[in-house]
């Protein structure tokens, strides 16, 4: 049964857009898979590998502009952006990788936060390119109907679920595992630490490029300050993961079902509504107290509260 | 307990479905808007002028009898929940218009969205002139385009001020970034030369590396673009620099609005602004909208406000000339718009390679005494301006 589980949650989801789902809800669904994969990314360096970046917008940006810049400047399909973005995105994560996984812990935070500060005013100001503030717009979506992008957006969950399923499954799975324990003990042992921890962040940039090149074919507009925000961006795919469970297959789908869903959920609460950063942020707070491993790392611990309850 | 579950259901289905099928009922207008973020007090501003508006057409019998509802959803400035709004809008609650919205980014994706599903969307206070350059045939705007913000700006340059040089300072973003291109354009073309344009990060507070550069090449003018708290910080910052030009000159937004004498205090005395509105204009009803926003709220609304209340004014004149309320006929009914309100002659028209555009006269605020008045052009002027202006240390 629980062999079952992932494949009969893919299958309820694909039938999703047949029943006539409104693109209200399907847009809603679309965005938090999206995140899911940003959070699944995020997850593989930052869970597995204990390298916690607060720049993975530095990868969306570049994805979703590669995207962006190919059909601005060369009149492509702005979906020619994914195959590409991920040549791209990962030459550029081993430039980064190269620069900033000499530094650990702490060090690693700040400078990939300085990385996608650095990008975001790199887009603004090469207006040549990226067109600056002024941002790309696609002039027409290629579907109006929202099918086809949900179908797209579930197929590369799927993949980036499976995909990073296998890898912690293998050699590699226990390598990153072993740098996010003991860096020294795994050079000690005979890891190349920096090696396997450039592979792992190439991985997840190249990941959430992916999702990022998505974006600009699904939303048809980008800008600096929309895809390399800090804040929406950096720092809600970490909410995301935190909030989900770190280092769990599970966790950035539950993340990111919270933050997108439940949050859209408050938000359109008639009235209650307009406190919907408050109550979020309640919300957040009270998970981060009593779920400090997130919702899947601290599944027996939901349990028993909840098994506690019913036993009264 | 399922028995109950279905009777529940079953009574859902038969309250529901009547109120859909009579489909001339006057559906309630949702406006997406930014409530929270940097965003927020335009947001809040246009909010209280849209239900100004629908509060004084309720009194006077609604719109064909029916009462107008208006409801807001907050965006916060991101165009991901702007979008998710208005899919819901157009989509799980039918409703034929859309109206609203702030920065260009969120108009943006939401024009896109009307776009595709043939609704149209009134845009009010969104500047960036590529949004009606699109060949949309759907999206509406009311307010003038970025490029034409500056015209009475540029005018009043023209015919008094006559600088030769200028500098330019700007916000990082759509707004701030067209408008200061919109500049240099207008500046060139009068040969006013161009000493120095820079772009600053929004929510900066400590401008003064690039104001020293402005000291450092003395221009005729200093022309700023931003939105709130960087218009009043500036000012504050190059009245501690002294930084003596022969004018200083805001290209609306922060500049036009009641926060930033409120916050720059007397730093803020002369300075001009482009706007689009001010409660000074002869227009029917500017008045009276303006003294009654400030009887409620204590300052005077600015252009966003005036622009939100007249767009429930249009939106009521479509919706009553309309032969039915689908959005095919809501949308020719919103282009044959002709109506004169608090924000000016609205008419949408196609020329100068836009699309759906109404083109209003931009007028130039000076500050003084605290107060905004109109000075420019002189058929709207409430005062007369004040030029030259005393340098920072023969003021008081």
């Amino acid at each position: 049964m629980k062999k079952l589980a992932p494949a009969l949650i893919i299958a309820a989801l694909a039938m999703l857009p047949l029943i006539g789902l409104n693109t209200y809800l399907l847009h809603i669904l679309i965005i938090t898979i999206m995140w899911s994969i940003i959070g699944m990314a995020w997850n593989l360096l930052g869970g597995f590998c204990g390298q916690v970046s607060f720049g993975h917008a530095a990868f969306f940006g570049v994805g979703a502009y590669t995207s962006g810049i190919l059909y601005h400047k060369l009149g492509l399909s702005a979906w020619w952006g994914m195959p590409v973005s991920i040549v791209v995105v990962a030459l550029f994560a081993l430039v980064i990788g190269f620069i900033c996984l000499r530094l650990r812990g702490p060090f690693f935070a700040l400078g990939t936060l300085a990385v996608g500060v650095i990008l975001r005013i790199t887009a603004e100001n090469l207006t040549g390119i990226t067109e600056g503030n002024l941002g790309i717009m696609i002039r027409e979506r290629t579907w109006v109907d929202k099918t086809w992008y949900f179908y797209i957006i579930l197929t590369l969950a799927v993949l980036v679920f499976i995909l990073i399923k296998k890898i912690i499954g293998s050699k590699l799975g226990y390598y990153f595992v072993a740098i996010r324990e003991d860096q020294d003990a795994a050079e000690s042992l005979g890891i190349d630490t920096t090696f396997y921890k450039t592979i792992a962040l190439c991985l997840s940039a190249v990941i959430t490029g992916l999702a990022g090149a998505f974006y600009t074919s699904y939303m048809g507009y980008i800008d600096p300050k929309v895809v390399f925000a800090l804040h929406d961006i950096s720092i809600v795919v970490i909410m995301v993961v935190m909030v989900g469970g770190v280092a769990t297959y599970w966790g950035p789908i539950i993340g990111s079902a919270i933050m997108v869903l439940l949050a859209e959920l408050i938000r359109s609460i008639p009235k209650l509504g307009a406190a919907h950063l408050t109550l979020f942020g309640l919300l957040l707070i009270v998970i981060i107290i009593f779920l400090p491993n997130g919702i899947i790392g601290d599944i027996p611990k939901l349990k028993r509260l909840l098994g506690f309850r019913k036993s009264l | 307990m399922k028995k109950n579950a279905l009777d529940v259901l079953i009574l859902f289905l038969f309250v529901l479905l009547p109120s859909s099928l009579l489909a001339a009922n006057l559906p309630e207008i949702v406006i997406p808007i930014p409530l929270t973020g940097q965003q927020a007090k335009f947001g809040e501003m246009m909010k209280r002028s849209y239900q100004m508006a629908a509060e004084e057409i309720n009194a006077k019998g609604g719109i064909r009898k029916q009462k107008l509802v208006l409801s807001f959803e907050d965006s916060g400035a991101k165009p991901e929940t702007a979008r998710a709004i208005v899919e819901k809008l157009i989509d799980s609650k039918k409703q034929p218009i859309i109206v609203g919205e702030y920065t260009s980014s969120c108009a943006k994706a939401v024009a896109a969205v009307a776009e595709e599903r043939k609704t149209p969307y009134l845009i009010v206070a969104s500047a960036d002139d590529a949004i009606t350059r699109q060949n949309y045939k759907y999206v509406f705007r009311q307010n003038a385009v970025n490029a034409h913000y500056a015209d009475g700006v540029i005018d009043f340059f023209k015919q008094v001020v006559k600088p030769k040089t200028i500098a330019i300072l700007y916000e990082s973003s759509a707004f701030g970034t067209s408008g200061a291109d919109a500049m240099v354009k207008d500046a060139e073309k009068l040969g006013i030369k161009v000493l120095l344009k820079e772009k600053y990060e929004s929510g900066s507070i400590d401008f003064k590396p690039i104001l020293s550069k402005v000291k450092a090449a003395q221009p005729d003018v200093l022309f700023m673009v931003s939105y709130v708290m960087d218009a009043s910080l500036l000012m504050k910052q190059i009245k501690e620099l002294r930084i003596d030009v022969k004018l200083f000159a805001g290209g609306a937004a922060g500049f036009s609005i009641p926060e930033f004498p409120d916050n720059a205090k007397d730093a803020a005395d002369y300075v001009i602004s482009a706007t689009l509105w001010t409660p000074q204009l002869k227009y029917p009803g500017a008045k009276e909208y303006a003294e009654k926003y400030r009887a409620k709220y204590r300052d005077y609304p600015s252009y966003h406000g005036a622009s939100a209340y007249s767009a429930i004014y249009v939106l009521k004149d479509t919706l009553e000339r309309a032969k039915d309320y689908t959005p095919e006929k809501i949308r020719n009914a919103l282009k044959a718009t002709n109506i004169k309100t608090a924000f000016g002659p609205i008419k949408f028209e196609d020329k100068e390679g836009y699309q759906n555009q109404n083109f209003n006269d931009t007028l130039v605020t000076q500050v003084q005494k605290g107060e905004f008045e109109t000075i420019w052009p002189q058929r709207h002027a409430s005062k007369k301006y004040v030029y030259p202006i005393p340098k920072w240390r023969e003021r008081r």
